[in-house]
């Protein structure tokens, strides 16, 4: 395997990220909104060329190391200033969108159970990832796959829209814009975008919110595998699997938050990994721009994505009261 | 003779790239920044 073949993708992505940087200097538009707009664009009105394609899926790896390197302008006291209280936020949420998805799927629209469990996972917890992990551990079908992620990446490009739009009509503060984000969108990348878009601060919240939801995901997967079992159509759960779909990279971001609380950093050196970690999300979020392809989203069905907007909409409007409530608009 | 050595050293670290979870490998990948920013006071430009 050939490390050249990464090439022209990893050249495409950086030039969108000067390219939305430039655009952000020139004509004001938010550098992370732009990278997406051009990814969206080059996939949907030319189409990936296939010798782009392995350096352009790199993107997720770009995101991952940008939250690492974020790690570093965060300290331990900034997250147990307000974390004890997000982190049940972020509990119940994803407790309440799984189980208004369960809900709705089976008692009201009455789709089949591994295709509610698919949505309500990647509702409540981190998006295609979720539904992946899910699907391997209670053994859904091919075509319930296909619709649940589906359904999740449609609701990725109406957020990713919606969201910022919401946020400056209510003008939320933002810890309240970046929490509410962290808890109520689904996929990684679109919650770290509009987070980062409404500010930095913002952009912080989003993401450790969206972590700790991530984190869950071991715990729901084992759920629902033991669920799955006992009707005999998924194998046993095993703790095994809670490390298995921890998201790692999480443990580089705990360990840059200890060096930063530490004081191990110069601020010369935190300004650079802030600007290292700004490259890789605009690197990554071109990328995730091309993942928005239209005649994808269009083969979602219209009952699944009835109940995750249903779901989402409760979700979404249960944390925004509550955050406002305890962290003031 | 050198440039086996190299070659079989590049190939060696390629395995293990590889072979990484792509979360081990956006953890090296932070962790190269960091080590490059802190021993080579490197400046990033924004």
């Amino acid at each position: 395997m050939s490390a050249a073949r990464f090439l022209p993708g990893l050249a495409a992505l950086l030039l969108g990220a000067v390219l939305a940087r430039a655009v952000e200097l020139t004509l004001g538009f938010n550098h992370l909104l732009v990278a997406i707009a051009l990814g969206f664009v080059l996939a949907n009105a030319v189409g990936v060329p296939d010798r782009l394609e392995p350096g352009i899926n790199t993107h997720k790896l770009w995101l991952g190391a940008g939250i690492v390197l974020m790690g570093a302008s965060l300290t331990l006291e900034t997250i147990l200033e307000v974390g004890g209280l997000v982190l049940l936020v972020v509990v119940g949420v994803t407790t309440l969108t799984i189980l208004v998805v369960e809900l709705l799927a089976r008692n009201v629209f009455g789709l089949a159970d591994h295709m509610g469990s698919l949505l309500a996972a990647g509702s409540g917890i981190c998006g295609v990832s979720a539904v992946v992990a899910v699907a391997g551990a209670i053994r859904a079908r091919e075509e319930q796959i296909a619709y649940a992620a589906a359904t999740v990446l449609l609701f990725d490009a109406i957020t990713i829209v919606v969201y910022p739009l919401i946020g400056d009509l209510l003008g939320l503060s933002d810890v309240v814009f970046g929490v509410w984000a962290g808890v109520s969108m689904f996929s990684t990348g679109p919650v770290v975008a509009v987070g980062f878009a409404h500010s930095e601060v913002a952009g912080q919240w989003a993401t450790m919110a969206k972590l700790s939801r991530n984190a869950l995901i071991g715990a729901v997967v084992i759920a629902y595998a033991s669920y799955y079992a006992r009707s005999g159509s998924a194998g046993r759960p095993s703790l095994r699997t809670l490390w298995d779909e921890f998201p790692k990279f999480v443990l580089g971001f705990l360990v840059l938050v200890a060096l930063a609380s530490a004081g191990v950093f110069s601020s010369a050196q935190q300004a650079s990994i802030e600007n290292a970690y700004n490259w890789l999300f605009v690197l990554a979020f071109v990328g995730l721009g091309t993942e928005i392809q239209l005649a994808e989203l269009r083969s979602t069905g219209l009952t699944p994505a009835l109940v995750v907007l249903l779901a989402l909409v409760v979700a979404s409007t249960v944390s925004l009261v509550v955050l406002s409530m305890l962290f003031g608009a | 003779m050198g440039s086996t050595r190299l070659d079989r050293g590049v190939a060696a670290v390629r395995s293990r790239w590889t072979d990484l979870e792509r979360d081990w490998q956006s953890v090296a990948v932070g962790a190269t920044t960091v080590a490059a920013i802190a021993v080579f006071e490197l400046q990033i430009p924004w």
